[in-house]
């Protein structure tokens, strides 16, 4: 059997690797499809659906990040209706926490911002809920800032995929989900936190970042857990 | 919030926690069930961070998870609970015969403000701070028939008014029971 | 006890079970579901245990599941040898001494007998009980279960589901054995394919493939999860079925079990079920005590293990990965498929999930067939489902009907409709994840792909009816408030778009919603439908689109006229009295006033609500009735009466004129603006009242003599004296109201030259015709209509009326004759095409007038009039008619029987109602409706398609009653100052009045006040005023029964 599939992607006839998905299969023939929870060597979970595409012969949108390409697809990734719902979204997660790139240690590095500048989010049609959030200093290098979460758990998924320690889980459900480090401790007071600061690196906006960066200072390396997960085997 | 590091647990509950582990070890839904029994075995009915803290340390699960499988299910309290429950039905037979009012009744009667309440208006779990009285709602007992629902210590009452659940709470709060 | 492992240990156990469902000695059985339970089951199993116990009696006494009409509860059923089945309904502790008498006399108490049953059909196997009993209905001739066929049902409400042998005694595990015994597995996946059986928790995925797939799996271990973590609100069938046969759901997944290779079962249910669990609990011990579960199962090899986990209150769970992951000791939060369950699932393993009534048509078909399977139901979706049947219908419960049957079967052949004063409105079928389905649907068979047609699923099956006490809007939001709280949060359009939609719904609730929010939510629900991670964000939006859909025009209510028609929606009105009140009087207002003893102020406050309360006071049919929180502790505050009270007193306290200045006091300055209103009803003198208080200069056109309307020229004399209308009209004089009457509009004056001499002009010119009908002989001498001849008497013009008269007809007009034909000294029958509960005359007006004497005649359709030798009437003959079927009313159509009734009588009165003239509305040039013919007018403004022409009252809305009519006028009032002035300067009409914002502190149950009668004969025999309003202290008593709901925190 072939190792490589064909697919078609806005029009286009790409190869890819049989069994990979095809958010991947976008990337490797330089066709970027939007996404903020996925990131290489991390499980894929499907949770911001900013990848979301069509396939013809589905009568539904599918997330790229977690449905594997299959010989023949015929998958779109810009439309009128994918970017106006991936604007939708992106104004929802504005709308969701207290984003204030201003006075933002990750401002111009951000994600969040970039994609949403890419995407022509000019205003937020949603009222802002601004709930009352903490930040969490007591980690002697790095701070959490819940603010600025947008509960996309690569935090979660680095440090119990590939630290292993497990620091990091989701507390709570629904909108009162919040991110929790162990038994609702304090950074500070964890016990299994190594100060890797895997976390902090994959982190897409600025709610983990490290101590010492003023706004617009903080930029992740997030090449730096990429290359180790690739070392690792992926980290599927 | 800080947890002291060396936190000891009497020893019957230990032992309690160890039984637990090895009766249902293997088993599909062991934490659900094991978590259910432990805050039904407790006197005030929740589940105590040191518990919790012991028996990820027995199962090997990291704390992270128990906490977020403890916050995510209603069922479970962190908090303990008053001696007597009144959980009033918020489904929808329920709701369209005017469960909400019956949850604004109660939350008056025994002054509920909104501090010491945990939720949205028509969904919460609070307790007055005598300790005497939790007040919370279920999204749906399977009752709808005979709508609306309310459970009081257990005790399933159908077709409640609001003056009835008044005076059960009344009987509850005066020790008539 | 035995293990069974062959035949004649198989037969052993069924007999035993048969001696215990048919004792020599007779068995009553308690239901003793949740339901029994909760209704009072428990306190009267111990009473017929005692009484059993005390009187040395040797019936088995035994625990049943529920049989299904939930409402009928508690329900006992009982058998005497020979004798068929009889289940008691409403049985009570006290009713058990006289049971216990009648059986051990061997008699059936017949008089709490629901229905019988002679003999049942288990699917599984058969019990025979007896025949006999001739006058009680067998069990599927009652109306609630016509058409059922229980399947799933089959032994729920017959069999204790703690005793194994009892389920073995109707063929229970006969399914099983024939499995185990036929050893081909493939074969059992390809009954239940060509079963076409479809998995019952909602999605309807085929079972037999599902299975398929599970089989060819390769792996170590698989797994098999029944899914009852039945979590939709108002859906409880699981429960039931659980609780009332446990064995059923277990026999059909250790088939399961057997035909996929799967040896470990998990049944995942919610711990808000203890009775559930409990139950089940003890049949998976029994099962595996009887080795028909566990190790070594029947002795063939076979083994299978099922354990029990209950659910921690989580919606979300149902969701399968969301259910496996919980059981994994992990959040219950979905995860992406591929790979699906079947592939990888608990643990990796291969699993497959279906819902509890999935399992429980695994047995039926392997015993029965296929074939015999695809009978019932509909081509895509065989079987049966069943139902929660729940809300506002006068039999709820359990129902088990083929897939296909119509909604409005539900709603009204089995559940009954709604009780007497109400009318169904919609539908809410599948949960949070269905969405509300209006009347005029109720065609629409409920199946799979029909119900997601109108926007909704059928789900798991529950269906909540709701009538016009239920806010559409208020539904949406409750189930967007219910999935909110329920979502995962792991993906982003259901997490923050479900809490932007709840936003969305709670500012329309609170009158706080704007034109762009419509937008939002349709556009914000697509997005959470298309872009949702699972089947909880992707149908949460289902109750908002069809809501938006079906019932818009409650959103555009909520959102323009700040209205909640249900009243539902607290912050949109003052009061519930308030709300429903046409002309939304401040009632709690002039009730505190009158209270305080302030009879002039509490006057002021009820005459600037509304200009004509002598009247109103004495023939609103009081909406606000229905509305009272009173009638919670024990009946509605007298409101009516009270404010006639205040008005009579004023009128006849010489107080009067000095109270006109009052109100004169808060006159607006001349505007110089002119308005004409054409028609001095109520509609009309209303308007113009409150044109002429914000300062315009009002004239009214009127083709009578004299002002009034209906209120003079149709309300007969010993409803409201022209006495008191004359002194009303006084108020509308002096507040400088001009009148111009025998002026008729289209001849004296035009609508142009209104146009030309006026700045804004009103039509209320009513419904005056009268509605024709076909019926041979109305030309006939002695044939009257009630609208001239109530007009004629009003005149004092003589009218030739006879000795014996048919008035024909239900409405007010029908009673108006008929009570004043009796007091012309006839003799009077009321003819009716409904029934009695159906008239929409007041009921005081109908019980009055048999009081007097007026005799009724209902189902009767007129069918001609015929004729004497002198060219009058000799008699009128009507067909005898019966309730058919529903229409899209909600009401049943009547039949003919083919019998005739004859009246004999020499005047006939039609009384079948009126209409607007359509000749006018041509003629006026005016916008016409489409479809209904009648003017068309902007629902918010009340102005007709001709700028600064407004309309209201009957003449757009059909003839309805006198403060409707006046909700009318005072609407388009304020509207056509608005525009005439450019602001609105409605709340400054208003006087401020000090008075008590403190609720009663103590609330005691107290009667209502009624109003006094005259006796009948006295009344009858002349046209004084039938009935005298209350005497001071009645009001005032009336006045301290108010609890106050206008009172929030906040604005005292």
């Amino acid at each position: 059997m072939d190792s490589k599939i064909t697919i078609r992607i806005d029009g286009e006839l790409v190869k890819t690797d049989r069994g990979a998905s095809i958010f991947e299969a976008a990337k490797a023939n330089g066709k970027h499809i939007p996404g903020l929870c996925n990131m290489k060597g991390l499980k894929p979970v499907g949770a911001c659906r900013l990848c979301m595409v069509e396939v013809a012969g589905v009568n539904r949108l599918l997330p790229s990040c977690t449905t594997p390409a299959q010989e023949g697809m015929s998958v779109t990734i810009r439309s009128a209706r994918l970017d106006a719902y991936r604007k939708q979204a992106l104004e929802l997660l504005l709308s969701e926490r207290n984003h204030v790139c201003a006075v933002c240690v990750s401002n111009g590095h951000c994600e969040l911002q970039s994609l949403a500048t890419a995407l022509g989010v000019t205003n937020v049609r949603y009222g802002y809920r601004y709930p009352k959030l903490g930040v969490d200093l007591s980690h002697p290098r790095y701070v959490l800032d819940h603010n600025r979460c947008i509960l996309c758990t690569r935090c979660v998924r680095v440090c119990a995929e590939v630290e292993g320690a497990h620091v990091w889980d989701i507390a709570g459900r629904g909108i009162h989900s919040m991110l929790t480090c162990e038994m609702n401790r304090t950074w500070g007071a964890s016990r299994n936190c190594t100060s890797c600061g895997k976390c902090v690196q994959v982190c897409p906006t600025g709610a983990l970042a490290e101590k010492g960066f003023a706004v617009e200072e903080m930029i992740k390396r997030t090449a730096s857990v990429e290359r180790l997960t690739a070392v690792r085997g992926g980290g599927r | 919030m800080m947890v002291a590091d060396s936190v000891e647990l009497k020893r019957e509950d230990r032992e309690f926690i160890d039984s637990l582990v090895s009766k249902h070890r293997g088993r599909p839904g062991v934490l659900l069930t094991i978590l259910e029994s432990i805050q039904e075995n407790h006197p005030q009915r929740y589940l105590p961070e040191d518990f919790l803290e012991y028996l990820a340390a027995r199962m090997g699960i990291p704390t992270a998870q128990v906490y977020s499988v403890v916050t995510f299910y209603s069922l479970f309290n962190l908090k303990p609970q008053g001696r007597h429950t009144v959980c009033i039905c918020r489904g929808t037979a329920c709701h369209t015969r005017g469960s909400l009012r019956l949850l604004e009744g109660v939350r008056l009667q025994l002054g509920l403000r909104q501090e010491e309440e945990e939720g949205s208006a028509d969904k919460m779990t609070g307790t007055t701070a005598d300790g005497n009285f939790t007040v919370r709602t279920v999204a749906c007992f399977g009752q709808c028939a005979l709508a609306p629902v309310a459970e009081v210590d257990h005790q399933i009452l159908g077709h409640v008014s609001e003056r009835a659940l008044e005076r059960e709470v009344e009987h509850l709060r005066k020790g008539r029971r | 006890m035995k293990r069974i492992t062959d035949l004649s240990s198989f037969n052993a156990a069924h007999e035993a079970g048969l001696k215990k469902l048919l004792p020599a000695t007779g068995r009553i059985a308690v239901g003793m579901g949740t339901c029994g339970v909760g209704n009072g089951a428990e306190g009267l199993y111990h009473a017929l245990s005692d009484g059993i116990h005390s009187r040395g009696l040797s019936f088995h006494l035994a625990q049943v599941g529920c049989y299904g009409p939930c409402s009928e509860e508690p329900l006992v059923n009982v058998w005497l040898p020979g004798k068929p089945l009889v289940i008691l309904h409403k049985v009570q502790a006290q009713d058990v001494a006289a049971l216990l008498d009648d059986l051990s006399a061997g008699r059936i108490p017949e008089e709490l007998a629901l229905c019988k049953v002679e003999e049942w059909d288990h699917i599984t196997g058969q019990v025979k009980y007896g025949s006999g009993l001739p006058d009680l209905p067998k069990w599927n001739e009652i109306p609630f279960f016509t058409g059922q066929s229980k399947i799933v049902l089959r032994n729920c409400g017959l069999i204790n589901p703690g005793d194994i042998e009892e389920y073995l005694a109707v063929g229970g595990y006969q399914a099983l054995y024939k499995v185990l015994i036929d050893a081909n597995p493939e074969m059992v996946i390809e009954q239940i394919k060509a079963a076409k059986l479809r998995g019952r928790g909602g999605a309807g995925y085929q079972t037999g493939l599902k299975w398929d797939m599970l089989r060819k799996a390769q792996a170590d271990q698989k797994y098999l999860i029944c899914n009852a973590d039945e979590g939709d609100p108002g859906a409880y069938m699981n429960r039931n079925e659980i609780e009332g046969d446990p064995h059923g759901l277990i026999e059909g997944m250790v088939i399961g079990g057997y035909v996929t290779g799967a040896t470990e079962g998990i049944l995942y249910v919610r711990a808000e079920y203890p009775l559930a669990v409990h139950r089940l609990t003890l049949a998976i011990q029994e099962a595996e005590e009887r080795g028909l579960l566990g190790e070594n199962i029947l002795g063939r090899g076979f083994s299978f293990k099922l354990s029990l986990v209950e659910g921690a209150g989580a919606f979300v769970c149902g969701e399968e990965t969301a259910l496996i992951r919980s059981l994994e000791g992990r959040a219950g939060r979905p995860t992406p498929r591929p790979p699906y369950p079947a592939e990888s699932g608990l643990w990796c393993r291969p699993t497959n999930i279906n819902n509890v009534e999935t399992w429980y048509n695994v047995a039926p078909i392997v015993v029965k067939g296929p074939a015999w399977f695809t009978e019932t139901g509909s081509p895509k979706s065989p079987g049966t489902k069943v139902f929660s049947l729940v809300g506002k219908v006068q039999r709820t419960g359990l129902v088990e009907m083929p897939l296909g049957t119509p909604l409005k079967t539900f709603v009204y052949d089995i559940g009954g409709g709604a009780p007497a004063t109400k009318t169904v409105k919609s539908v809410q079928t599948g949960g949070p994840s269905g969405g509300c389905i209006p009347k005029e649907m109720f065609d629409t068979p409920v199946d799979y792909e029909t119900l997601a047609q109108l926007g909704s699923i059928m789900g798991s099956g529950g269906m909540v009816v709701m009538d016009e006490d239920n806010c559409m809007v208020d539904v949406a939001r409750y189930f967007i408030e219910f999935t909110h709280s329920e979502s995962c949060g792991k993906c982003v359009p259901c997490r923050v778009g479900l809490d932007q939609m709840l936003a969305i719904l709670n500012r329309f609730t609170t009158g706080k919603a704007t034109e762009a929010d419509l937008g939002t939510m349709d556009e914000l629900s697509r997005m959470i439908r298309d872009m949702s991670l699972c089947g909880l964000g992707q149908t949460a939006p289902n109750p908002v689109l069809t809501t938006l859909r079906h019932f818009r025009q409650e959103f555009e209510d909520h959102l323009r006229a700040h209205r909640c028609r249900a009243g539902v929606c607290e912050n949109l009105a003052l009061s519930p009295c308030e709300n429903s009140c046409p002309l939304h009087m401040n009632i709690p207002r002039f009730l505190e006033l009158l209270k305080a003893d302030r009879l002039e102020d509490a006057f002021l406050s009820v005459v600037m609500d509304n200009p004509l309360p002598a009247s109103t006071g004495r023939v609103c049919q009081h909406p606000c009735d229905n509305r009272c929180r009173r009638s919670g502790i024990d009946e509605a505050v007298n409101m009516r009466d009270v404010h006639r009270y205040i008005a009579d007193s004023i009128y006849n306290g010489g107080r009067y004129d000095e109270m006109i200045e009052r109100v004169l006091e808060h006159r607006f300055p001349p505007t110089g603006k002119k308005v004409a209103v054409v028609g001095a009803g109520p509609t009309g003198l209303t308007c113009a009242f409150y044109l002429a208080m914000m300062g315009h200069s009002v004239t009214v056109y009127e083709n009578n003599a004299d002002a009034g309307g209906m209120l003079r020229y149709a309300l007969p004399e010993y409803r409201l004296p022209k006495s008191v209308l004359d002194d009303e009209l006084k108020l509308i004089y002096k507040v400088g109201v001009e009148f111009v009457f025998n002026a008729v509009v289209g001849e004296t004056v035009t609508l142009n030259d209104l146009s030309t001499m006026y700045d804004g002009v009103f039509l209320s010119i009513g419904t005056w015709k009268e509605t024709w009908v076909y019926l041979p002989g109305t030309e006939l001498k002695g044939v009257l209509h009630a609208l001239p001849f109530l007009e004629a008497l009003s005149k004092d013009e003589h009218v030739p009326l006879g000795k014996k008269v048919v008035v024909i007809g239900g409405g007010n007009a029908a009673i108006d004759s008929a009570r004043t034909a009796l007091r012309m000294g006839a003799d009077v029958t009321v003819i009716y095409r409904r029934e009695r509960k159906d008239m929409p005359a007041i009921p005081e007006e109908t019980e009055a007038a048999e009081d007097e004497g007026v005799k009724y005649a209902f189902l009767a359709t007129p069918h001609r009039i015929v004729s004497g030798e002198d060219g009058g009437v000799l008699a009128i003959e009507c067909a005898k008619t019966t309730l058919g079927e529903f229409d899209s009313s909600g009401r049943r159509k009547p039949v003919p029987t083919g019998e005739i009734q004859r009246f004999e009588c020499d005047t006939v009165i039609l009384a079948v109602g009126e209409t607007v003239d359509l000749d006018f509305l041509k003629a006026s040039g005016l916008k016409l409706k489409e479809k209904e013919k009648m003017l068309d007018v902007s629902p918010f403004t009340l102005e007709t398609s001709r700028s600064n022409f407004y309309a209201g009252g009957d003449l757009i809305s059909g003839a309805s009653n006198v403060s409707n009519a006046m909700g009318y006028g005072k609407k388009a009032a304020r509207n056509m100052d608005q525009k005439l002035m450019g602001e609105f300067r409605w709340p400054r009409l208003w006087p401020e009045f000090e008075y008590s914002m403190v609720p009663p502190a103590h609330v005691s149950e107290s009667g209502r006040h009624h109003i006094h009668e005259l006796p009948a004969d006295e009344r009858a025999k002349g046209f004084m005023e039938a009935v005298t309003g209350l005497t001071p202290v009645e009001a005032m008593e009336e006045t301290c029964r108010c609890l106050r709901c206008d009172i929030r925190e906040g604005n005292h």
